[in-house]
């Protein structure tokens, strides 16, 4: 089991180069791609107008590393082409260039796409703890925003793909919400407890989800026993799934902005790994996010 | 201005004892608190509940409650609403929950405040103590409201500004939080800052500033095409309240304390004086912490009425 970004770069190393593919790279980005490529973890394919692409690198550190270029003059295409390649057969998609949302449309995109039928597109945002070597998912702290109860469920097993690609055999899932009693007046505590049931019923595999819990419980065992709650959950939890996106992206910023926790992110869902630009991942950080992406490199199914 | 939890315990300790009517102290760790607060001379309780568990959790804390007025009573609806009525009468400055669902205390407020014609919308404001940050900063509201509309936050942040103003704050700031990012169009959450933002320039919420900030990205970074830098960390220009978007998220993050370096005290401030209202979760130091805080702002509160 993978306890923390070091041990996630250390593995991602040990699997081999990946082809990560930027669409409209910035100058900024390719400091980043050299170090990951001279680590092993990657070989970037650079999609962008043909003139400026080799001026572009030339001039920076990924000039002595080994790269592609791929020549896409039209400005409106490159994003595609980049999912293009990825479809066929290229293995890890970075945002580069892209807008965010145009780059999530293009991924649910039903025929030019990365998203297979019936899946959710979400976001994991995994967390280094401060007092102890281990690693926390929260989910979805940045794609969708209020999601329905079949929506969390795919979401939820994202997350699970992801904690079992970290080689968290028995994911422990905290369905969180504002209170720990379901109150049918509050929506989140019945998808929790909806959830929470199905997980009983083994329905999300080799998982103990349990909800809903505050996160007073989620987060210590005293405290769940204070309110008369037993768990294997409380206070050892492996993914936290938030109600809705109010919660999940101001939770995750909390937790950097606040708790100063170091923290790293993946989409998932897509049928190959696909890394967001971020505001609140460090650009140390970022390296580990192609670490993470490495691994998630599907060894011939989906990432999600 | 009150800057720390460490002011309220001095102030406390200044101003009391206040009587406090303290709803179903049935528990140890809750009687541990109301111990602890009434030897700091902090309050002199009235305990309201179940005789006999009230006085097997003196026992068990070795709290000698001979000395003090008992209201013996089984149903927590009936007590919930005697101590808050004590409240409300001027007869206990300062009410306080001990084992009793939320809920019930929500009722009688609300009820309480009906009778009163105050239209006060009851809301909890929870403390931060953060470290490095020079001032404490409220989370609101993190207890009661479910799905606030505009009006009700309007009425929440009216609430808060009136306990920042009562620390000695006069203009406050305030964040109107949101999950507002590159994606998924724009939230109900920042449309109601955009609409807040306007309302409390225009004064409806007293002296008060909503600040260009939804998110702790804009508050730390300054926006959104910033890259966090852990070594620049400040919280410089922190606002006073940030305001949540729902209940799932104020609950969620001011409960963070459990994970996080920072104290957390919380209340409610009705229109007759502070309700104490320590999570069930709660460990006794925070809950003297939260009675230290009830005692200073009565307190004030009676001056501001005087």
């Amino acid at each position: 089991m993978l306890n923390s970004f070091k041990e996630i770069l250390a593995a991602a190393k040990q699997s081999g180069a990946k082809k990560l593919v930027v669409p409209s790279p910035a100058a900024t980005d390719l400091p980043l791609l050299a170090e990951a490529s001279a680590a092993g973890l990657i070989i970037p394919i650079l999609v962008g107008a043909g003139g400026t692409l080799p001026a572009l690198v030339g001039g920076s550190p990924l000039a002595v590393e080994k790269y592609e270029l791929v020549e896409e003059n039209d400005p409106g295409s490159i994003l595609s082409r980049a999912i293009a390649l990825i479809r066929s057969g290229e293995d890890i998609l970075m945002q580069g260039g892209a807008a965010p949302q145009e780059l999530l449309e293009a991924l649910r995109d039903k025929e030019q796409g990365l998203l297979p039928k019936g899946g959710v597109v979400s976001y994991v945002s995994i967390f280094s703890l401060l007092k102890r070597e281990k690693l926390i998912l929260v989910t979805d702290t940045f794609i969708n925003n209020n999601p329905t109860l079949v929506e969390k469920q795919q979401i939820l097993m994202n997350a699970l793909q992801l904690a079992r690609i970290l080689g968290i055999e028995a994911p422990k899932v905290a369905v969180l919400a504002a209170i720990e009693q379901v109150n049918p007046g509050i929506p989140s505590t019945l998808d929790a407890a909806i959830l929470s049931k199905m997980g009983e019923r083994r329905q999300f595999g080799k998982a103990i989800v349990e909800g809903p819990l505050d996160i007073d419980c989620a987060l210590s065992q005293v405290a769940a026993g204070r309110k008369g709650l037993q768990s294997a959950v409380t206070g050892n939890v492996d993914i936290y799934l938030v109600p809705e996106i109010d919660t999940g992206h101001l939770l995750a910023e909390a937790l950097v902005f606040f708790g100063k926790m170091q923290t790293v992110g993946m989409v998932m869902g897509t049928s190959k790994p696909v890394i967001l630009n971020l505001p609140f991942v460090s650009a140390a950080n970022r390296l580990m996010e192609i670490a993470l992406a490495c691994l998630a490199c599907p060894k011939g199914g989906t990432n999600g | 201005m009150i800057r720390s939890l460490s002011d309220f315990a001095r102030l406390a300790r200044e101003k009391g004892p206040k009587k406090m009517a303290v709803l179903a102290p049935e528990d140890e760790e809750f009687m541990l608190a109301v111990k602890k607060s009434s030897e700091l001379g902090y309050i002199e309780p009235v305990l309201i509940g179940n005789s006999k568990k009230i006085d097997e959790a003196a026992e068990k804390v070795a709290f000698n409650i001979s000395s003090f007025q008992k209201i013996s009573g089984d149903e927590l609806q009936g007590i919930s609403d005697l101590g808050i009525r004590m409240l409300f009468s001027g007869e206990a400055p300062i009410a306080g929950k001990g084992q009793i669902p939320t809920s019930y205390i929500y009722r009688s407020i609300i009820r309480e405040e009906a009778k009163a014609g105050s239209d006060m919308t009851v809301s909890v404001v929870t403390f931060w103590e953060i470290p490095g940050i020079d001032h404490l900063v409220v989370f609101t509201d993190t207890g009661v409201n479910i799905k606030p509309d505009l009006k009700a936050k309007g009425e929440i942040i009216k609430n808060a500004v009136f306990v920042y103003h009562l620390l000695g704050c006069p203009r406050p700031k305030i964040a109107v939080l949101s999950g507002q990012r590159e994606v998924g169009g724009k939230l109900t959450s920042y449309e109601d800052y955009e609409a807040l933002q306007k309302e409390a320039a225009a004064g409806d919420f007293g002296s008060c500033e909503v600040v260009p900030a939804t998110s702790f990205t804009d508050i730390f970074m300054g926006g959104r095409d910033q890259r966090v830098d852990y070594g620049n960390i400040t919280g410089e220009g922190m606002p006073h309240i940030l305001l949540v978007p729902c209940l799932d998220t104020g609950n969620v993050i001011c409960k963070l304390d459990f994970f996080l370096d920072v104290t957390r005290s919380s209340l409610v401030a009705t229109s007759r004086g502070p309700v104490c209202i320590p999570a069930r979760s709660d460990f006794n130091d925070n809950i003297v912490q939260q009675i230290a805080m009830s005692v200073v702002l009565a307190d004030r509160m009676e001056k501001e009425v005087q």
